[in-house]
Formats: C-alpha cells, sequence, structure tokens
C-alpha cells in the first residue's frame, strides 16, 4: 500500500470514528453543501443548518472557514429523538397529535439552527405523552344562543377542535371560541379565577332584521348607534361588525356610536369584558343599512 | 301431494291475513348512556317517538334519542365506557350514532343548543366526541368512523 493511499485510509478511519468536533472547520475543494454537511453534522441534508448556524446566504466556496455547532445541537437533537420514539409508542389520540406537531415544528426549528427552542419544542411533545398517560380529561362544551360554540379545558389531555376542515388543539387552561361557519381561531389562555356566568348583553338598538336608512356620512351611511343593556361586573365591552366592514370596537360605555358604514347587511355581537379580562356570552343581531335620502341634482333649463 | 305442498305453504300467510297486522319490527338498538343525577325538568325524546317524556334517574338513552334540560334542571349522562357528560339547564342535545372500532369504548353526543361539562377518567382509553353546530370536539382516544 502506497503512503498516501495509507494516509488517506487513515483519514477515513478518523473521519469515520471520531464525531466531529464542535469548533471550526474548512470547506475542502470540491466539497458540496450536502458532502459538506455529512462531515460536520453527520447528515447531508444539514446544509441549510449549516447555513443557517453560519448566516450564510449560498453554498460556501472552498478554503471557507465555516462554525460547527457544538452541545447545544447535540442536546436538541438528543430530545428530538426521544419525542420521536415517544410518539411511536403513543396511542393515537389528541396528546400524540399535539406532540406530532410539536416535533415537527422542533425538526423546522432544528434547521435554522435555533437550538434551544428546539430542544424545548421537542421537551415538550415529550412531557406531553409522558403527562397523557394517566390524566383524566375534563372539559367543557356551549353552545351559544347566535351558534357559537366555546369549548373550555379545564385539565387534562388537549382536546381537538375540528371545524370547516381545521383541526385544532385545545390544552388545559384554553377556551376556544368557533363561530359557525368557520373554521377554528386561536386559543386563548383562561385568566385565573375567571368565570363563566355572566351572561350575555341584551341588545336595544338597533331593532333585530331592522332596514335602517341613514343619509351618507364620510365612510358611508351613518351615524349609526349600537346599544344594550349593562351586563353587571362588566369593565367594558367589545362590539364586532361583520359585513361589507369588519370591525370590532371596545368601550367602557353599553353603546358604540359609528360615524359611517357601508350599505349592506351586517352582523353586529357584543360581548362584555369581565373584570379578569376575559370575555362573558356574547349577543348577535343583523341589520341592513340603506340610504335613506337620495341626492338629487337638478341642471338649470332654459325651460320655463 | 302438490295441493297438500301448496296448503302447506299458504297457511301461514292466510293466518297472517286473518289476524291484526303485526306491529312493525322494533328497531335495533343499543344502550348508549344512563341517566343519573336528574334533577328539575328533564324531558327525553325517543327516536322512534314523537313525545317528550320526562325522565328519571335510570332512565336509559339510546342511538338518536334527545334530551331536554329545562331551566334549573340537570342531569348526568354515564356511558359503559365510563365516560360522565353533566348536562346543564336549558340544554337540548342527541346521543348521537357512531361505531367505534372494537375495543375501544366511544361515547358521542350533539348538542344543539345550552353546556355539557364532560370528564373522562381514562383518556388513554376512551373517547368522545361533541358535536355542535359550529364545530366537532374530540376528546380521548383516536376515533375511526365506519
Amino acid at each position: 500500500m502506497s503512503p498516501a493511499l495509507s494516509a488517506a485510509l487513515a483519514l477515513l478511519v478518523a473521519v469515520a470514528t471520531n464525531p466531529p468536533a464542535p469548533g471550526e472547520t474548512v470547506v475542502r475543494p470540491g466539497e458540496s453543501l450536502a458532502q459538506l454537511a455529512a462531515r460536520t453534522l453527520g447528515s447531508e441534508g444539514a446544509g441549510p443548518e449549516l447555513l443557517a448556524f453560519n448566516h450564510l446566504d449560498g453554498v460556501p466556496s472552498a478554503g471557507t472557514q465555516v462554525q460547527v455547532p457544538g452541545p447545544e445541537r447535540a442536546r436538541a437533537v438528543a430530545a428530538i429523538g426521544s419525542a420521536r420514539s415517544a410518539i411511536g409508542q403513543a396511542p393515537a389520540g389528541s396528546a400524540r397529535t399535539e406532540a406530532e406537531a410539536r416535533l415537527a415544528e422542533a425538526e423546522s426549528l432544528l434547521a435554522r439552527a435555533r437550538y434551544a427552542e428546539a430542544a424545548a419544542q421537542a421537551d415538550g411533545a415529550w412531557k406531553l405523552l409522558s403527562d397523557a398517560r394517566e390524566e383524566r380529561s375534563h372539559f367543557a362544551v356551549a353552545v351559544e344562543p347566535d351558534g357559537r360554540t366555546r369549548v373550555a379545558v379545564r385539565e387534562g389531555v388537549p382536546v381537538r377542535v375540528e371545524a370547516q376542515g381545521r383541526t385544532r388543539a385545545v390544552r388545559a387552561g384554553e377556551t376556544l371560541t368557533v363561530v359557525r361557519g368557520e373554521p377554528p381561531g386561536t386559543p386563548q389562555l383562561d385568566a385565573p379565577g375567571s368565570t363563566t356566568t355572566a351572561e350575555p348583553p341584551i341588545l336595544i338598538s338597533p331593532e333585530p332584521g331592522l332596514k335602517l336608512a341613514l343619509e351618507p356620512a364620510p365612510g358611508g351611511l351613518g351615524p349609526v348607534r349600537f346599544a344594550w343593556k349593562p351586563v353587571p361586573d362588566a369593565v367594558g365591552y367589545v362590539l364586532e361588525l361583520a359585513g361589507p366592514r369588519k370591525q370590532s370596537l371596545r368601550s367602557a360605555q353599553p353603546l358604540v356610536t359609528v360615524p359611517g358604514l357601508p350599505a349592506g347587511k351586517y352582523r353586529w355581537t357584543v360581548r362584555a369584558v369581565l373584570p379578569d379580562g376575559s370575555f362573558g356570552p356574547s349577543a348577535t343581531r343583523a341589520v341592513q343599512l340603506v340610504p335613506g335620502r337620495i341626492k338629487l341634482e337638478v341642471k338649470e333649463t332654459p325651460w320655463q | 301431494m302438490a295441493l297438500c305442498l301448496s296448503l302447506f305453504v299458504c297457511a301461514p300467510a292466510c293466518r297472517r291475513d286473518a289476524q291484526a297486522p303485526p306491529a312493525p319490527p322494533a328497531p335495533k338498538q343499543s344502550a348508549r348512556a344512563t341517566l343519573v343525577q336528574v334533577k328539575g325538568a328533564v324531558s327525553v325524546k325517543r327516536a322512534t317517538g314523537d313525545e317528550w317524556l320526562g325522565a328519571v334517574n335510570g332512565t336509559v338513552l339510546y342511538d338518536d334519542d334527545k334530551l331536554r334540560t329545562e331551566r334549573g334542571g340537570s342531569a348526568e349522562l354515564h356511558f359503559p365506557s365510563g365516560t360522565v357528560v353533566v348536562v346543564s339547564e336549558d340544554t337540548l342535545l342527541g346521543i348521537a350514532e357512531t361505531r367505534a372500532a372494537p375495543g375501544r369504548p366511544q361515547a358521542d353526543v350533539t348538542v344543539l343548543r345550552g353546556a355539557v361539562d364532560a370528564t373522562l377518567d381514562r383518556p388513554a382509553n376512551q373517547s368522545l366526541t361533541v358535536g355542535t353546530p359550529a364545530a366537532t370536539v374530540r376528546a380521548g382516544r383516536e376515533i375511526v368512523f365506519q
């Protein structure tokens, strides 16, 4: 065996038996990004991660010195491995679905070289499954008069809420409200000691199903006055308009006057803001805004 | 011989014609839940009936039955899997007809109005689906619909 071949073999053996040490390395002539990633991180697919770690936009040329991640990456990879293993053994269910989502996020963070966050996400996925093994599930479902569904998870594993083909996991301590015909939004964290005993606001005006004739005003037709009876203990109110203009307005009083709105059909929803910051149940009505006066411009004519 | 045979075959039909029409065969029903802790005005409408009948402790609910609580009324639904659903006042719900995979206890209700509070003691082995006009809420094990 020639000395050169022996040296090359020795180098290969050394590379194969010793994992890449943290620190720096130099890109070899003719070495592709996949080869560089395989050499430094042990995976051909980790090229983008290496670029992200070095804040590089393109493939580094030969001779470029690149940084190689250290123990923080090893911790993230180990955490991801544990989470993957736990998911593989977990029964199908909400906890597993949620853990899979967290694992996917952890892998995405790893690919962006955000190792601490990746490890935290992966640990969260693992913990979710270990906690879910014997924990009971307790949740409440309420259908409000306007058809909205409110799901509040008191304790235990997350529940899955599906609407319009989209699924959301709601964890313990969270509440999710789903509007009929719309996909679920983002679960809200319950305020400590929050109560859901508040009554929905009693709406006063505009009257239900009213066709309201209004004069032209800035923004459309107006003014439009929305009023409802005060809710005990409310510290404020939220008025949501759905129609030609979607708008959410806050008010300390049980009254909101909007200077002008585009003509059309609207649904207006009011809910109270409770002392703990949570929202009370809502009440909804429909109203139609139409022009109340037609402005005529008459040109002067020679006719007498 | 042929005459005897035809008489033998005809006999049951002739007897049926002579008697009152039999009641329609009872639909195959499986008990889905039992009512306990019934308080106040709580009524049940059977899938096969049109009347709302007062419910008492121990009333068994079957597929497609409906349960209604009035103001001040409440009840608990106990499913064979151990799942407990507390039905609040002013609530209207139905027992959904679904089939679980063998060995996977499952409970399903559809809430049309009002509120329910559900508890699964062993969510790894139980499942509950709560349907509403706006969403479907699933808890416990993954559910396989057939």
